[in-house]
């Protein structure tokens, strides 16, 4: 087996005393993407966010590449939910590709041609190079993911966290995103990303972790995505035809 | 001018610049009124600085009243964390507290502390050049141009320094965390520097002021940029613009100083508030007015495109048809007519090429929401912009 890119070993979180997780054992391999699937309130986001350090956990330990978080920044490139940036900040998409760089310059630097150069070749790969001078809340919704995305990819790193990046966008471009994360997975990257269309995830994904507070299964898709974990994670029951 | 004049106008000008900058990232942080509360609880700390070192004009002041200023900041951001009141409550209940302390304290010993309640909320600048620098017996200029401009130096250096942290924190905190800069320390970094700055500006313009010229300036620039940098620059033009020209019509009215200025900041807002050229108030109501007016004409001429019997198309029977009142039925169609889109011959509209084109194009730009199509036809109507 190859590679374990992100071991995560008991954590628990909680919000004012409440756990959202609840002693969270998991190993994701390199170069699998993978998709977190669970009800409302299951804590996929929570999950993303402890493993990034974001959150602090009240037990437990996260390593990546078999070491802490902190010391491995530089690998992880992470894509927030849309809602939680204030898009009528005074910027352009170019601008906001550009901050995927500041992690690799450290504080006090500052972006330069090389940087700039990164921001329009990741632009273009989301197709978004003609809107680079737009600002931000100008853009659909669809628009303003692909440039979260382009920031991660600036971001060059070996593990891409994304959460719910379909959240509000068209068909065309969950297609044309999709084909970015498979891309990344060609390059031996792994992706991790929050998703919410059940219908997808064999298309999609090819591996998987049911989440409801505690991990209720994880593996690849072809193994574990069935009626069982599904009826275990969202406690009704449920059909989905696995696509062959 | 005379050299006092001159002086004034250069201090309040240092304290315009000094409040702009860390006052755009309060804006744009959505906090404008942590600065009324920084402003307020720095009170006690300046007065028990004062009861220490029994000079109004020593550094350790500062630093006291800088420090009240963070415990503010930390305050109510612990009884917001408890989740039991909302920020805005947070900042009411904190603010009020701490400048009641300082009220008392200054109260209880008034007798030989020459410091008072009115100077604190307004500010004299107008006595500033009396108050000289003396460094080794030479006179180099009033104190409060020295502490204003140390001040100034310091908040442009960590401008420059950390404007990339500013950003990006500012804008997506979790990404920033994500990278590893702390939101934390940027956070506490852009405090400490709003309460020195509003120490330092304190002495010359007052409480009230400060926090006018922290927010003014920015909210202003805020509608007339999308570009941080630009945004920065605005809120420092405006801020000095506001202090010269108050300070002119101070001297004009004989008139409070710190008074004037803030009057121009309100002035200079409403301003910008009202011809914006693109989020103004009159801007955002031409163009909705536009909008409307096109999204009738583009029903209009659909109207007609989709029908060829003669009936649908009589100018008394599109009226009732499409439902419209006479007034806006004649703009509509003088709209059309004006633009080659239609003919009327004997009282029947009929698209021209132009005009069929035309609609083919717009049904199809909003059906699909592909841009590149229509970017000629950009210029001339409000609807496909933006």
């Amino acid at each position: 087996m190859s590679k374990i890119a992100v071991k995560v070993d008991d954590l628990t979180v909680a919000y004012n005393y409440k756990p959202v997780l609840w002693d969270i054992d998991l190993e994701i391999p390199e170069g699998v993407l993978m998709a977190i699937v669970g009800p409302n309130g299951a804590g996929k986001s929570t999950l993303i966010k402890s493993i990034l350090g974001i959150l602090k956990p009240i037990a437990g330990s996260v390593t990546i590449y078999g070491k802490p978080y902190n010391k491995q920044r530089q690998l992880v490139a992470y894509v927030p939910q849309k809602g939680s940036v204030d898009w009528d900040f005074p910027t352009t998409a170019l601008d906001v590709v550009m901050m995927g760089t500041y992690g690799s310059l450290g504080w006090i630097k500052r972006p330069r041609q090389k940087e700039k150069k990164a921001a329009l070749e990741a632009l273009e790969k989301v197709g978004m190079l003609a809107f680079k001078g737009r600002q931000i809340s100008q853009l659909s919704g669809g628009q303003q993911q692909r440039i979260f995305l382009a920031r991660a990819l600036v971001q060059n790193a070996s593990i891409y966290f994304m959460d719910e990046p379909f959240q509000g966008v068209d068909a065309t471009t969950e297609i044309a995103i999709i084909n970015i994360l498979k891309e990344l997975r060609k390059a031996g990257k792994t992706v991790i990303v929050v998703h919410h269309d059940l219908q997808t995830v064999p298309e999609y994904f090819d591996w998987v972790t049911f989440l409801n507070v505690k991990k209720i299964a994880t593996g690849p898709v072809k193994d574990i995505f069935n009626d069982d974990n599904l009826t275990k994670t969202y406690g009704i029951n449920f059909k989905v035809s696995v696509q062959e | 001018m005379n050299s006092a004049q001159i002086e004034i106008q250069l201090i309040a000008s240092l304290v315009a610049i000094a409040c702009a900058i860390p006052g755009t990232f309060l804006v744009l942080r959505k906090m404008a009124m942590i600065s009324d509360a920084i402003s307020h609880s720095i009170l006690p700390g300046i007065v028990i600085g004062f009861f220490i070192t029994q000079d109004l004009n020593s550094p350790l002041l500062i630093l006291f009243a800088a420090f009240t200023g963070i415990i503010t900041v930390i305050l109510v951001e612990y009884i917001q964390k408890t989740g039991l009141v909302k920020e805005d409550t947070a900042i009411g209940l904190v603010f009020p507290a701490l400048f009641s302390i300082g009220v008392i304290l200054i109260a209880k010993n008034a007798n030989d502390v020459h410091l008072d309640v009115d100077a604190v909320l307004l500010g004299e600048l107008a006595f500033a050049p009396f108050d000289r620098l003396l460094i080794s017996g030479v006179d180099v200029g009033p104190k409060a141009l020295w502490i204003i401009g140390v001040i100034l130096l310091i908040t442009v250096t960590l401008l420059i320094a950390f404007f990339k942290e500013l950003k990006v924190s500012t804008f997506d905190a979790g990404l920033a965390a994500s990278l590893g800069f702390s939101p934390a320390i940027i956070h506490y970094g852009l405090m400490s520097v709003a309460s020195v700055t509003t120490v330092g500006a304190f002495d010359a313009v007052g409480a009230i002021l400060v926090v006018a010229l922290m927010i003014a300036p920015a909210a202003a620039a805020y509608l007339l940029t999308t570009d941080l940098k630009k945004m920065l620059g605005l809120a420092i033009t405006f801020g000095v613009m506001s202090a010269i020209s108050g300070y002119w019509f101070a001297h004009w009215l004989d008139a409070s100083i710190a008074g004037s200025i803030t009057t121009m900041l309100g002035l200079l807002f409403l301003m910008v508030y009202l011809f914006a050229p693109s989020k103004g108030v009159i801007a955002v109501m031409y163009r909705e007015k536009q909008q409307r007016i096109e999204v009738s004409l583009l029903t209009f001429l659909l109207h007609l495109k989709n029908h060829n019997e003669l009936e649908e198309r009589h100018v008394n029977h599109l009226r009732e048809h499409i439902n419209w009142q006479k007034v806006r039925a004649k703009t509509v169609l003088e709209l059309a007519l004006k633009n080659n889109m239609i003919v009327v011959d004997k009282n029947i509209v009929s698209l021209t090429e132009k005009g069929d084109t035309f609609t083919s194009k717009a049904i199809d730009y909003i059906i699909t929401n592909e841009d590149t199509q229509i970017e000629d036809m950009k210029d001339d109507f409000f609807l496909f912009r933006g």
